[in-house]
């Protein structure tokens, strides 16, 4: 418990300190979203209905550059092989490190909201439920990504690598992370926010789990 | 070892004598369906590929599984054909899907969602496969695929629920893709014959990539051999 | 689902024909790739 704390805190001060690529990452799912403004059209009734879409595909873009930054710092000065010869388990080092990646995603996501708003005139009052989606969300992006970040970081080509590993496999997050902001901001009359929840709720904890049971194989030699 | 290639080949050479079996009986004797027509017949080809394609990632499931377990090449090469027949399988599934679809709904794409778990199935192992090529290392790229591929496999009942919800709130569609017990036969044929091929093919897949390896992990060239003129890899004169 | 298609032949021949060009090309594919590797390592002993 320790070591895992202890690894948290070095992630997030290590997050802090690199704090001008998280307004630059910030910056770059903003356009995104404008990007998909224009794709659009400026069709008021078009975008306020696909708003939530445009949202976590923003956020799914901006996290794959926030996750491979996550490990660039590990892979200078073969600093990830100096964590593993600490006395520290690889299961509190993964823990650790995710946990600071879901912080960082929930906080890119929370940043993005009032683009949205914005851009799309998607607002609503809703803004607890609003925030359990986006935690969850990013929940379920994180564990998959912290692990497939870990392993395309040693590879070449990892730009590509990361993204065309972890999209299919976070197709149920996107789906019901949108579902579930959809009906947040455009209203949920037949009461359909609770299971979509429970579907992103499951998703994290079925991924957190063998996330932590296989990074110790990812990252030993 | 020549008698395990032979028995790939043969496994092969009998699933395409099964299927042929199979498809002459689904296409020609057969009776069009009664509300289908002759549409249904994609059925005696479409149905087994879908059985084959769960069955061949599944036994790259259980393949990563023991390689992790055990470490052993064996289970990795394994690994690499059963997931590259899994890909070639679902991408035949998906296709052979759309073509059903047009007739049937209209449109290419219906979004059932086993169909669109299988689509997503072919871009999670495909990208697996792309993770092979770009590692060197021979260990790394087998535990990382090994890793990669039980965390998809998981995965797919999630994407399966996700997807059939999701559509469902759309449209109440029912996809009439039983086959009633009269067309049974050419069903089973094809099946025996798919799974038969892929067995193979996989059997001979697995050698190519035990060659492979071989030839990757090969020790450096010795003075004799580098004789030829190269450069030899020890530093010294020759 | 009600109602008759009608015809519909020139899609299960397509779907057949997209069947056997893919399962036989890469069947094709692993032969190919088999006898290219034996060339080239023929007294190997399988792992």
């Amino acid at each position: 418990m320790n070591a895992l704390f202890a690894a948290f805190r070095k992630d997030l001060l290590l997050q802090w300190r690199g704090r001008t690529q998280m307004v630059a990452i910030f910056a770059f799912g903003a356009a995104a979203l404008l990007l998909f403004s224009f794709a659009i059209g400026p069709d008021s009734s078009a975008l306020r209905e696909h708003a939530a879409g445009f949202l976590w595909l923003g956020l799914l873009l901006a996290s794959t550059l926030s996750l491979a930054e996550s490990f660039e710092c590990e892979m200078e000065e073969q600093a990830l092989e100096g964590l593993l010869l600490l006395p520290a388990s690889t299961r509190a080092l993964y823990y650790g490190k995710a946990i600071a990646n879901w912080a960082q995603l929930a906080l890119l996501g929370m940043a993005l909201v009032p683009v949205m708003v914005v851009l799309y005139d998607a607002g609503t009052l809703r803004l607890f439920s609003l925030l359990v989606v986006i935690l969850l969300g990013t929940a379920g992006l994180s564990a998959p990504g912290t692990l497939y970040a870990a392993m395309t970081s040693q590879t070449r080509a990892r730009q590509t690598l990361l993204p065309l590993l972890l999209f299919p496999l976070v197709v149920p997050v996107l789906l019901a992370a949108v579902k579930a902001t959809s009906l947040v901001i455009l209203g949920d009359p037949m009461e359909q926010y609770r299971p979509w929840i429970t579907l992103l709720g499951a998703f994290a904890v079925i991924h957190w789990s063998i996330g932590g049971l296989l990074f110790g194989r990812v990252v030993e030699d | 070892m020549r008698a395990s290639s032979a028995r790939h080949i043969a496994f092969v050479a009998f699933g395409v004598a099964l299927l042929l079996a199979g498809s002459w009986w689904g296409l020609a004797k057969a009776p069009g369906e009664v509300f289908m027509g002759d549409v249904q017949r994609i059925m005696y080809v479409h149905v087994p590929t879908a059985w084959n394609a769960m069955l061949a990632l599944t036994f790259a499931f259980v393949c990563a599984l023991c390689f992790l377990f055990t470490n052993a090449w064996k289970w990795d090469n394994r690994l690499e054909a059963g997931m590259e027949m899994g890909v070639v399988l679902s991408l035949l599934l998906c296709m052979q899907g759309s073509i059903w679809a047009k007739p049937t709904w209209g449109v290419w794409w219906d979004w059932d969602p086993r169909l669109t778990t299988t689509a997503v199935m072919v871009f999670a192992f495909g990208g697996i496969l792309a993770l092979r090529a770009f590692v060197d290392d021979p260990v790394k790229r087998a535990v990382w695929s090994s890793v990669a591929c039980i965390v998809a496999f998981v995965d797919v009942p999630i994407v399966y629920f996700s997807v059939k919800w999701w559509n469902s709130l759309h449209q109440a569609q029912s996809t009439p893709q039983t086959v009633s017990s009269a067309f049974h036969l050419p069903l089973r044929i094809n099946a025996f014959g798919i799974l038969f091929l892929w067995v193979g093919l996989v059997g001979l897949r697995a050698r190519v990539a035990a060659l492979r390896r071989r030839g990757e992990m090969a020790p450096p060239l010795t003075q004799k051999q580098s004789a030829t003129g190269r450069a030899p890899i020890t530093g010294g004169a020759v | 689902m009600s109602g008759v298609i009608e015809g519909g032949w020139e899609f299960v021949i397509a779907a057949y024909t997209v069947s056997a060009l893919l399962l036989g090309g890469y069947a094709t594919s692993v032969f190919l790739r088999f006898k290219k590797e034996k060339a080239r390592a023929p007294d190997e002993v399988s792992g």
